[in-house]
Order: C-alpha cells, then sequence, then structure tokens
C-alpha cells in the first residue's frame, strides 16, 4: 500500500522476532493499516458517545428520579431530552435538517414526528445499539465457550448430542428464531432485555463451532496430553489450558460478530421486537419513520446512516484486527 | 567448446517490498550444456527458486529481473541494453512475453515443482492436465495428445495409465503425483527441465526411485536438467556439475566429483558436513552454524563471513567474486573466497575473527569428520581447518584457535 | 459411495435437525409464560368456559409430550395444524404464501451470483490497483448496510423521487397474464414481474453480493498464487486460460458453500424485505401470525423456514460433492 509511515525507520530485518506477538504488536499493525485505523476511530467514537450518554441518563435518573424529565446533556444547546415528547405547541414536528432552508440550528438533524430533536435521538441510539451488540454477543460468547469447549473436550456421545443441537439451532434463520424466542418467552410483550437474549442464544451456535474446532487442534497437544498423564483433572485441563489458547481466533471473531448483531438488533426493532418506544433506538426510529417515509424522508435517511457507519466501524477493526492476528500475512 | 544451452551472466532479480529491496538472486553466472545435469544447491532462502524461476520470466510482481544477461539456444530470454537516454531498457532481440510463452515455457524449458501435492490442480483429472499441456505445447490434437499422455504415464512407470489417466490427484500418492509431473515434463519434448527440489516432499526411498527414474529418462531422452535442491546427497547422486548458492551468490561452481573431493568454499564444506551419511552417526554431524541472513539486509564484505569457520578481519570488508581457483576435467572451478591466492586481498596477513557461532554452540558434536564421501584421497587442508572448529559441546565454546589455516 | 448414496445419506443426517426444529418451535411455544390461548386471548374480555373449550379442542390440556407426539403425527401428513386467526389449515395458508419467498429469495442471489462472481475476479486479478479498492469498499458498505434500509432508500429514490419503479407487491408469473386484469401478455407479465422484483431483489441481494464478493476475491487471490497456476503458466497456459479454467475452478468451491450457509441471513432477510415492500410473502405472513400470536401458525412458519434452509444446504452440498473430486462423500463423518 503506501509507503508505510512509520515502519521504514530502522530497516526492518533488525526486529525482534518476539515483537511479532502481543497486544501492542497487534495494535501497532492495526494502527499502521490506514482502513483498520478508521475502524479503530470509528468504533471508539461510538463507544464514548455510548458511554457518555449512557452514564448521562442514569445519573439523572438517580439525581432525579425514576421519571426524570432532565438530562445533563441538555445542558448543551445542541442536545435535547432524548425520549421526552415537547408538549402541544411548543416543539415543533417534522423540521428538515439545519441545512433545509426551513431547518434551525437548533434542531441540526431536523424533529421527528412528535417534535423531539432527531439530532439527541441519534446520538443516544447509539447507547442503545452498542450495549445490545456487545451484551449480546457475550452471552453467545460465553455461552458458545462452554459449549463448545465441552462439546470438542470430551468428543464421544456428548459432542454428538451438543453438535445436534447447535445445528439444529443455526438451521432457523436467525431472525425468526429471535422473533419467536421474544415473543413467546416475554408472554407477547417484546422489549430489549428479550432481544438481547434471543440474540445471544442465537449466536451460541456460531460461537460453539469455532470454539469446538479450536479446541479439538488443541486437544492434541502434547502439553494437553501431558496434563492428562499427570492426573491433572478434565475440567481444569479445560478452564486453565484448553479454553485459554483457543480464544484468540474467537475474540476476532467476536468483534465482527458485534456488527452482525448491531445488524439484526435494528431488524428486529425496525419490526418493533427490539427497543420499544420512546427509546431512542435507531432501528426503533426507522420503524417509526417507515410510516412517514412520503411524508419526511430525512427521518429514515439519519438512523440509516447512523447503523452503517457504526457498523462499518466494528467490521473494519475486526478485520483489522483479523489480518494482524493471522501470522499467515505477516511479510 | 559448443555453444552452451542455457548461459546466465550475472543475473539479478530483486523484490521491492515495503521493508525495502530483496536482491534474491544477485548476479549468478553459470551454464548449462546439452545433456548434462547441473546442480543449484543451498539452502533455503538462498535464491536457488527465484533463479530458476527468472530463466522462464516467470518472477511475480513485486520481483522483477534487474539485470544480466539469459539466452537460451541462441535466444535473448532476458538482456538490456543502455538506451540513447542512458537508462537501460530491454534488448531487441529480446523475447517478448508471447514468445516466451509460446516457444519457450513447456516446449523447451519445462519444469518440475517440489511439492507434487499442491502442483496439480486438484479439480482436473490428471490425464486432462497431461493432454492440455501436450496439446499445447506439441501442437497434436485432442487424441493424439491423449495417446501420448498415456505413453509417458506408463514411461514414468505408472502401472495401469489407461485407468489412471481418468483419475484425480487425490487418488495419487506423493511418489506417483511426482512421476506425472516427471511424465508432464518429458512429454512436452523440451530440451532443458528445471527441477525445483523435485524429490523433496518425499519420502527416502520413494526419493530414491525417482532419481532412478529421471537418471535413465535422461539418459533415453537426453534432455538436460537444471536440479535445483539443498540436498547435497541428491546432488551426488545425480549431478554433472554443481553451482553452490549462497545468499543470491554462485559461491562455488565445479563438476561434481571436485566439488566433493576438493572443495573450494568454507559454506560449500559445510554442506558437506551437515549432509548426512551413512559412514557418521547423528553426533558427528555438523550443522552449519546460525542462521542465514535475510537477503534484504546482507551482510558487507563476504556474505558468509558471520557464519564462517574461517573468516578473517578482511572478510569482513572485501567482497570475492567467483574466481577460478582451480581446473578439472576441461572445466573451471570457481570459487567466491578470500582465502583463496587468486584474490590476494591479504587473507593471510588478516586477524582471524569472532564468528557469531557461538550463540548456537553446543550442536556441533566434537566428533572429527574425515572430509568427502568414503573420506577418500581428496581431503584437504581447508577441511582439517574445520575439523579443527568442533568445539566442546557442552559450555558454550567460544571461537578457539581457527586462525590456523594451512595455506 | 456413489452420489446417490450420498444423497440419501445426507437426508438421512438431516432428519435429527429437521426434528430438532420441530421440537425447539414447539418447546418455544408452549412453554410460555401463559398458555397461547391465553396470550392470543389477551386484553379481551372471555369467559372461561370459551377457553377451556378452545383448549380442549387444540389439546391443551394434555400433557407436553402427548401433545407433541399428536401435532408430530400431524406434521409427518403435511398437516401443520390449524391458524386459528386466519380460519385456515397452516399448510394451506403456507403454501398460498411460499412462492413470493423463493422467488424473492432465488432473483437474490441470482443478483448476487451474476454480480460478486466478476467483480470479485476482477478484484483479485487487478489487486492493489483502484478497481480492486473501489469493489472492497462496495462490499464494506454491502455487509455494513441493513438490507431493509437499502430497501427504503431504493423506494425513497426510485419509487418516490424519480417514480422509475413500483414500491410495493410482486407480480406471480406462474399465475398467468389472466389473473391480472391490467396485463394482457405473458412478454408484459414477465416484464411487470421483472420491474416490481427489482428493488427487492437488489435489496436483499446486496448483503449476499457484498459477502460472496470477499470471498470470491480472497479466493481467486489464493488460487492465482496456487502452485499449479505457476505450473501451469511455467507450461505456457495462456493468462486467459488460466483465469477462467485453471484458477476459477478452484475458487468457486467455497462460494458454493458460503451461499448454502448464507440461505439463514437471505431468509431472515426476506422477512424484512417482504415487509419493507409488501410482499405477501412468508415473511409477511410470519409477521402477521406474530401480531396476531396465532401460535400454530408461527409454529408452522418457522418449520418451514428451517426445512428450506435444511434443503438448501443439502443442495448445495451435494453440488459441491458433484463439482470437487476430492469429496469423499462423508464417509469418515
Amino acid at each position: 500500500m503506501a509507503i508505510g509511515e512509520s515502519q521504514m525507520d530502522d530497516g526492518g530485518p533488525t526486529e525482534d522476532v518476539e515483537a511479532k506477538f502481543g497486544w501492542r504488536h497487534t495494535l501497532g499493525k492495526i494502527t499502521d493499516d490506514t482502513t483498520a485505523r478508521w475502524g479503530l476511530y470509528i468504533v471508539a467514537f461510538v463507544l464514548v458517545i455510548s458511554a457518555y450518554t449512557m452514564v448521562d441518563s442514569n445519573l439523572s435518573r438517580l439525581t432525579f428520579g425514576v421519571l426524570s424529565d432532565f438530562t445533563f446533556a441538555e445542558a448543551i444547546p445542541i442536545f435535547d431530552h432524548p425520549e421526552r415528547i415537547p408538549p402541544p405547541g411548543e416543539g415543533e414536528s417534522h423540521l428538515p435538517p439545519a441545512f433545509h432552508a426551513d431547518g434551525s440550528m437548533a434542531h441540526p438533524l431536523g424533529t421527528d414526528p412528535t417534535g423531539r430533536d432527531y439530532f439527541t435521538r441519534i446520538v443516544y441510539g447509539a447507547q442503545v445499539s452498542v450495549s445490545v451488540g456487545i451484551a449480546s454477543t457475550l452471552i453467545g460468547f460465553v455461552g458458545g465457550t462452554i459449549i463448545g469447549s465441552v462439546s470438542g473436550f470430551y468428543g464421544g456421545k456428548v459432542d454428538d448430542f451438543l453438535m445436534r443441537i447447535v445445528e439444529t439451532v443455526y438451521a432457523i434463520p436467525p431472525l425468526i428464531l429471535i422473533i419467536v424466542f421474544t415473543v413467546f418467552v416475554s408472554g407477547g410483550s417484546p422489549d430489549i432485555t428479550y432481544a438481547i437474549l434471543g440474540v445471544g442464544i442465537t449466536f451460541i451456535p456460531v460461537f460453539a463451532r469455532i470454539i469446538r474446532s479450536e479446541v479439538l487442534s488443541i486437544r492434541e497437544m502434547d502439553y494437553i496430553e501431558a496434563a492428562r498423564a499427570s492426573g491433572v483433572k478434565r475440567r481444569n485441563i479445560i478452564l486453565r489450558h484448553v479454553i485459554p489458547n483457543s480464544i484468540a481466533p474467537v475474540l476476532v471473531y467476536a468483534t465482527l460478530q458485534i456488527g452482525v448483531t448491531i445488524l439484526l438488533v435494528a431488524g428486529l426493532s425496525f419490526l418493533g421486537y427490539g427497543a420499544q418506544p420512546p427509546t431512542p433506538d435507531w432501528g426503533e426510529m426507522l420503524n417509526v419513520s417507515h410510516g412517514y417515509m412520503h411524508a419526511n424522508v430525512w427521518l429514515s435517511i439519519w438512523p440509516g446512516l447512523a447503523i452503517l457507519v457504526t457498523i462499518m466501524g466494528f467490521n473494519l477493526f475486526g478485520d483489522g484486527l483479523q489480518d494482524a492476528l493471522d501470522p499467515r500475512l505477516e511479510d | 567448446m559448443t555453444d552452451p544451452l542455457l548461459r546466465v551472466e550475472n543475473l539479478k532479480t530483486q523484490f521491492f517490498t515495503d521493508a525495502g529491496t530483496v536482491r534474491a538472486v544477485d548476479g549468478i553466472s553459470f551454464e548449462v550444456r546439452e545433456g548434462e545435469i547441473v546442480g543449484l544447491v543451498g539452502e533455503s532462502g538462498a535464491g536457488k527458486s527465484v533463479a530458476s524461476m527468472s530463466l522462464l520470466r516467470l518472477i511475480e510482481d513485486p520481483g522483477e529481473i534487474v539485470a544480466g544477461e539469459i539466452t537460451y539456444k541462441g535466444e535473448t530470454i532476458f538482456g538490456l541494453e543502455e538506451g540513447p537516454d542512458g537508462e537501460l531498457r530491454e534488448r531487441e532481440d529480446m523475447l517478448s512475453n508471447e514468445e516466451i510463452r509460446t516457444q519457450i515455457r513447456g516446449n523447451e524449458i519445462a519444469v518440475i515443482f517440489q511439492d507434487p501435492m499442491e502442483s496439480l490442480n486438484p479439480v482436473f483429472t490428471i490425464g486432462g492436465q497431461l493432454r492440455e499441456f501436450i496439446e499445447l505445447n506439441r501442437d497434436l490434437p485432442k487424441d493424439a495428445a491423449k495417446e501420448e499422455a498415456i505413453r509417458m504415464l506408463r514411461e514414468v512407470g505408472i502401472p495401469d495409465p489407461e485407468q489412471r489417466y481418468g483419475e484425480y490427484p487425490h487418488q495419487f500418492s506423493g511418489g506417483m503425483r511426482q512421476r506425472v509431473l516427471i511424465a508432464m515434463a518429458l512429454a512436452c519434448e523440451p530440451s532443458l527441465i528445471i527441477a525445483d527440489e523435485p524429490t523433496t516432499a518425499l519420502d527416502v526411498t520413494v526419493e530414491g526411485q525417482i532419481l532412478e527414474l529421471v537418471d535413465e529418462l535422461q539418459d533415453k531422452y537426453d534432455t538436460s536438467f537444471l536440479w535445483v535442491t539443498h540436498d547435497m546427497g541428491v546432488v551426488a547422486e545425480i549431478c554433472d556439475r554443481v553451482n553452490v548458492m549462497y545468499l543470491g551468490e554462485i559461491v562455488e561452481q565445479a563438476p561434481v566429483d571436485e566439488l566433493f573431493h576438493d572443495t573450494k568454499h568454507p559454506y560449500t564444506t559445510a554442506l558437506l558436513n551437515s549432509m548426512p551419511r551413512p559412514d557418521r552417526t547423528v553426533g558427528e554431524l555438523e550443522p552449519i552454524e546460525g542462521v542465514m541472513p535475510e537477503a534484504i539486509n546482507p551482510p558487507s564484505g563476504c556474505r558468509f563471513h558471520p557464519r564462517c569457520p574461517e573468516a578473517r578481519e578482511v572478510c569482513q570488508r572485501v567482497h570475492p567474486d567467483a574466481r577460478e581457483v582451480a581446473h578439472a576435467d576441461g572445466h573451471p572451478h570457481r570459487a567466491a573466497c578470500l582465502k583463496h591466492d587468486v584474490f590476494d586481498a591479504g587473507y593471510d596477513e588478516s586477524p582471524p575473527l569472532e564468528t557469531a557461532t557461538q550463540e548456537t554452540a553446543g550442536v556441533p558434536a566434537g566428533g572429527r569428520s574425515t572430509g568427502g564421501p568414503g573420506g577418500e584421497d581428496g581431503a584437504t587442508d581447508l577441511k582439517d581447518s574445520v575439523i579443527e572448529d568442533g568445539g566442546e559441546p557442552t559450555d558454550g565454546t567460544r571461537s578457539d584457535d581457527r586462525g590456523e589455516t594451512h595455506e | 459411495m456413489g452420489l446417490a448414496r450420498y444423497t440419501l445419506y445426507r437426508l438421512l443426517q438431516a432428519i435429527p435437525v429437521l426434528l430438532g426444529i420441530t421440537i425447539i418451535t414447539f418447546v418455544l411455544a408452549n412453554l410460555a409464560p401463559g398458555d397461547p390461548v391465553q396470550l392470543m386471548l389477551a386484553g379481551q374480555e372471555v369467559d372461561e368456559e370459551l377457553v377451556e373449550a378452545i383448549e380442549q379442542q387444540y389439546g391443551l390440556d394434555r400433557p407436553l409430550h402427548e401433545r407433541y407426539v399428536t401435532y408430530m403425527a400431524g406434521v409427518l401428513e403435511g398437516d401443520l395444524g390449524y391458524s386459528i386467526h386466519w380460519g385456515q389449515p397452516v399448510t394451506e395458508l403456507i403454501l398460498g404464501r411460499v412462492g413470493p419467498t423463493l422467488l424473492l429469495v432465488l432473483s437474490a442471489y441470482a443478483f448476487a451470483i451474476a454480480t460478486a462472481i466478476p467483480l470479485g475476479i476482477i478484484a483479485a486479478t487487478r489487486r492493489n490497483e483502484p478497481t480492486d479498492h473501489v469493489s472492497r469498499i462496495v462490499a464494506l458498505f454491502g455487509v455494513s448496510t441493513p438490507s431493509f434500509w437499502i430497501g427504503i432508500m431504493l423506494i425513497l429514490l426510485f419509487a418516490v423521487q424519480l417514480g422509475w419503479l413500483p414500491s410495493t407487491g410482486l407480480v406471480y408469473p406462474w399465475r398467468g397474464p389472466d389473473a391480472y386484469a391490467w396485463i394482457d401478455t405473458w412478454p408484459e407479465l414477465l416484464y411487470q414481474t421483472a420491474r416490481h422484483l427489482l428493488l427487492p431483489m437488489i435489496a436483499l441481494g446486496t448483503l449476499q453480493m457484498a459477502t460472496l464478493m470477499r470471498v470470491e476475491r480472497t479466493q481467486m487471490i489464493e488460487s492465482l498464487h496456487g502452485e499449479y497456476v505457476t505450473l501451469a503458466r511455467a507450461y505456457g497456459v495462456p493468462e486467459r486460460t488460466i483465469l477462467r479454467k485453471h484458477a476459477f475452478q478452484n475458487a468457486q468451491l467455497p462460494i458454493i458453500t458460503i451461499i448454502g450457509l448464507n440461505l439463514s441471513t437471505a431468509l431472515s432477510g426476506a422477512v424484512l424485505i417482504e415487509y419493507v415492500f409488501n410482499i405477501n410473502g412468508m415473511g409477511r405472513l410470519f409477521i402477521e401470525a406474530i401480531q396476531a400470536l396465532d401460535y400454530q401458525l408461527i409454529m408452522g412458519i418457522t418449520i418451514v423456514f428451517g426445512t428450506i434452509f435444511v434443503v438448501g444446504v443439502i443442495v448445495t452440498d451435494l453440488s459441491y460433492a458433484y463439482i470437487d473430486p476430492r469429496v469423499t462423500y462423508g464417509e469418515e463423518e
């Protein structure tokens, strides 16, 4: 690619072999790679925004009680309350974005059908997408690690049985399975918590498969044999040797999976089975704006762009991580 | 003497990478005459394969042949000249890419690769692949090409060739696949076959069979071979003349007997000593000290000096080219080592170097080796000096009094 | 093992999965808090007797495993139960809706394959050139954009702004021109089908296209670096033949697997796309069933979706085995 910025400094070959591993090396490779670096920036940006808004809304709730009508963000002129609907006559609904002739700088991205500031809602939406993405990926990751490592390590009938379950769950298209799960388990009143659970459980098989194949290859390694021969308990072998050694590729996969999860949850909320109004969530906003597609085009554009940028960030970062950790791509 | 089949002069092939320029092949010259098997020997990374691929102009981006001349049967495969603007440009008479493809590749110069597992396309039948190359390089119609393919399969000792013609590579064993590749090369009726480590991936018994087969077929078809390998044993068995490569350069060039019995370069000596032989135990093997440096940033002076047991101070400064140091069987014996008188670089007066060998010390067992294969007459002074170098294996021996050469 | 026996083997292998799908669906639907009838009638003023009558009619008063056996007995005869909300057998309802979904998914795949393979090959052969960068950016956008949002944007641009293409519904060629009052001839029917299909096809196919393009590019690069390609070059095979024959054939195998496995994403996407474009397929039927909490219909649709996926994977596996001589037809599995 472009002539390297920093790697040309002192004639590469003297580089220590040891330095090709470890987090510093990985991070270094990511920042060397332009696209991965942008991924890192986007992910960091979205994470910071989500962290801020999360703290803000929780702090407001703590300070002013559950039904708080105030957020600290409101102290900043461009922010509004993300959920509160302005009383009739106060806020103007369907305001176009600021660059439009009818727009106003007070609402950079305009207002929604109920007169809420769209910019605030988009910003607060990051929090929902990111936390849902991370939380459900975590469920899939943990569940998959347990099932996959048990399955891979014990083999035989346990493996057969677990893999049949995994195959079965894998066979039902995820969106269908998640909606069925969410609706039935919530007793007909879906909300975001059930969505997270549903998405997480649905992705357990994917993680389980990867972990299992990692474990299968590690299981045959000499040091596992040695541990087994010297009478270390199976459970301890799994926990202390097998899992730590198979986790790296799965972590990369998890990063890429966060993007997929956000995509899926957006679809779920869009259909009305994820985040519920008045939660500011990008998918939910697209659900609402779908009804105003002809009346107000902008309402459909902004949340989609936000989703696009966020997922792209995770994808770029994940790809970069994969490249950085894949020794075959060295040299 | 008649013109050689292939003449390579001062060939340089470089790879332009982000980390810098890799001088994979750095000015090598050799020739292959009709009916000869010429060896190109060296450790992996020495540039043997790049050199052999350069002969077919099959160097892929970011690599490029940057200098030298390759002549084959009077045709210029590669050649540069200085243009009116002083810039180097390709010579008029250099074959175009299309000409190389249609006139040289396959029908004049064929190749056999190292890994028979990877060289055959897994999704096509053995016969289909053979037939395609025969059709292309011998201008035969389909039927005739198929017949020829089956004949060649039989020729290389594949049983039941009519039936195996329609089978896929995964249904063949490694040795059988290598036979297929040999059939492929011979079927195109080339005058020269480049065999790039063709037996490395095979086990020893199969290797023996393949070498025998090649020997036999070479007699029959009178094809010349350029045999690329890292294995001195194979060289001894099959080659007529040998070129020893180290880090992109040819360090020694001699007829095979001469090379084994009157070795003129310390690197060749080291290669010979590291070779397993029936008359030696594993403990007596002497692995070459250290690792070969990268071709991206080769050592100054003689490139072998950091690993050379005979290195002296002058070796750090003066870069030796391969010069004729002896003459045998009508062939020159060239070596690129300053210790020979023709260099007159002041080697004898120069103080010995503390070489980096202690880093991996402990590997060479202290046993004495008797030099050349079978330990016959040819053992020279040079070899004795190497033998003295065998340090004690247990304590990280620092380099000792290896200054004492017997010139 | 011959291809025929392998087919049989794969079909047998699918049985536990299909059984598993019915179990998962059944358990989810029946272990839910509150029984399905109460869920359905939630919020309505109902008298207990009616509920009991319904429960008895559907056997809801019997233990779970008994109900499952009864249900499965029906499923094996092709009877997926009865939709309370529609007042129709579930099988009938689904059969009426499966056509549009398959049309949509298959055309999206056709679009994805037709674009991804040439683009992937071009990107691979012009690695790190502008063409490659552009195609990689396209692929990146493709995997990062929600399909339903692409659908909305396409509608806003081509239907609302430009008015070139219709934004809702499909025209089904299998119904014939007589079924549509405004269509007279077959060519016109096919033209209308294409016009209606174009936007949803692109919306659903983009993700598939992007995924396939990435795989195609990587595979082609790998294949072009294969030693067999170098060998072909060394024997004077023209570059075009190498690309079209030697490298291409090898690169296609992983693509086939990906197509099969991605069917689950495609079917998920179909639900959203049918919703956005008002297409009366299984996806919309599913959403309607969910809204009505029509649990037998939900179960039926879930099972059919799962079956489509399983069958799709078997079909791709078989075509893989047909193309790749190395497949040993899963003897050691």
